[in-house]
């Protein structure tokens, strides 16, 4: 009898409780945040290595094309001594963040941002076993179509407002080759990206201005987009990892005795 | 049909459906999304641990010592058999 009494409230939230696999999963799936912050390190590092590089070249050609030497010897001694730094940071980052510790600058981002929440994992992809083979072949597939059609766009083969429309035959299956590759570790919502970068041909095809037409900025066109939709694509899928937390928080919290109970 | 008591228990339960969904939570994880103390979680998790339902990890996370769980194939046949008879108790308790 007492044990049918226990059983009453749980059995009114039975079914609630059989989704909280799915919210988990959910959220775990799209806890994602810490691949866009680390592109966003990646790209600010790019540009202050360019600028620091870029500078004293800048003031070293300056020196003497007006024949300024001084100015031309204090910018070049300024370019090597910036070339030297970013060696040196070069060095010690390989040595530090590569080989055995290359996970490492992820998981402390991923500790940065998720750190209060703790950690959970997904299992690792079914089609693991990860067949490098398959891996090299699609590299070497997707330079070339790459690089290739970049080749042709400067030849004047392509038009440079056709180079992102004619990408999809090639950067969409990779995409959604990725997914399924890395599935069930992300979601379903990363392929909000494939989805949008095929929008961003059609429109362009349709007449929509959304590409560079010069020759310096046509490889932007393929660039832009991807890294754009990928970024977009993963803070999607963050803002849900809130959203599946808060459900799950809000189906396992448990109030006072209930939760105490042994 | 009888119903599972170390599942039974409310916390225990949502510990066990939490980890059902994962390869692995660490305790921080539990504790925050349960919004339970420290002490608790981890009585009810040495209980499932000492029925055999739970893998307890160790391990180092940017050196600081960092425990996670996982369910294991013991854990995750009790738990689908704690469903199936909790529906059929309550299949059965219905009237008509």
């Amino acid at each position: 009898m007492s044990n049918q009494q226990n059983s009453e409230p749980q059995d009114q939230n039975a079914e609630r409780l059989k989704e909280i696999p799915k919210w988990t999963r959910r959220y775990a799936q799209n806890r994602m945040l810490t691949i866009p912050v680390l592109m966003v390190m990646g790209v600010l590092l790019i540009m202050f290595i360019a600028v620091l590089l870029a500078l004293p070249l800048h003031l070293t050609a300056a020196g003497f094309k007006k024949g300024n030497m001084v100015l031309g010897f204090v910018g070049f001694a300024l370019f090597v001594a910036a070339l030297a730094a970013v060696l040196i940071f070069l060095i010690i980052f390989i040595s530090k963040f590569c080989r055995k510790n290359s996970g490492l600058i992820e998981q402390l981002v991923e500790q940065r941002i998720y750190g209060k929440e703790g950690a959970v994992s997904m299992p690792g992809p079914k089609i693991m076993k990860k067949n490098i083979w398959l891996g090299i072949v699609i590299g070497v597939v997707l330079y070339i179509c790459f690089f290739g059609s970049w080749h042709l766009a400067t030849e004047g083969y392509i038009a440079f407002k056709y180079l992102q429309p004619i990408s999809v035959f090639y950067i969409v299956p990779w995409l959604v080759s990725e997914y399924f590759q890395r599935r069930p570790r992300i979601g379903p919502l990363f392929l909000i990206s494939p989805a949008l970068y095929t929008i961003h041909a059609i429109l362009i095809v349709a007449g929509v201005p959304l590409f560079f037409t010069t020759e310096n900025f046509c490889i932007f066109n393929i660039l832009l987009p991807l890294i754009g939709y990928t970024f977009l694509a993963y803070v999607i899928g963050h803002v849900y990892s809130r959203y599946a937390l808060k459900k799950l928080k809000g189906i396992t919290h448990l109030e006072g005795e209930a939760a105490n109970g042994d | 049909m009888e119903i599972d008591k170390i599942i039974h228990e409310p916390t225990r339960l949502r510990i066990m459906m939490i980890l059902a969904g994962l390869e692995q939570a660490d305790f921080t994880f539990l504790v925050t999304t349960l919004s339970l103390t420290r002490g608790n979680l981890s009585r009810h998790i040495e209980k499932l641990e000492s029925a055999g339902y739970l893998k307890v990890k160790k391990s180092f996370k940017d050196r600081v010592p960092n425990t996670s769980y996982q369910l294991t194939q013991k854990g995750s046949k009790a738990l689908a058999q704690y469903w199936e008879t909790l529906d059929a108790v309550r299949q059965s308790g219905r009237p008509g």
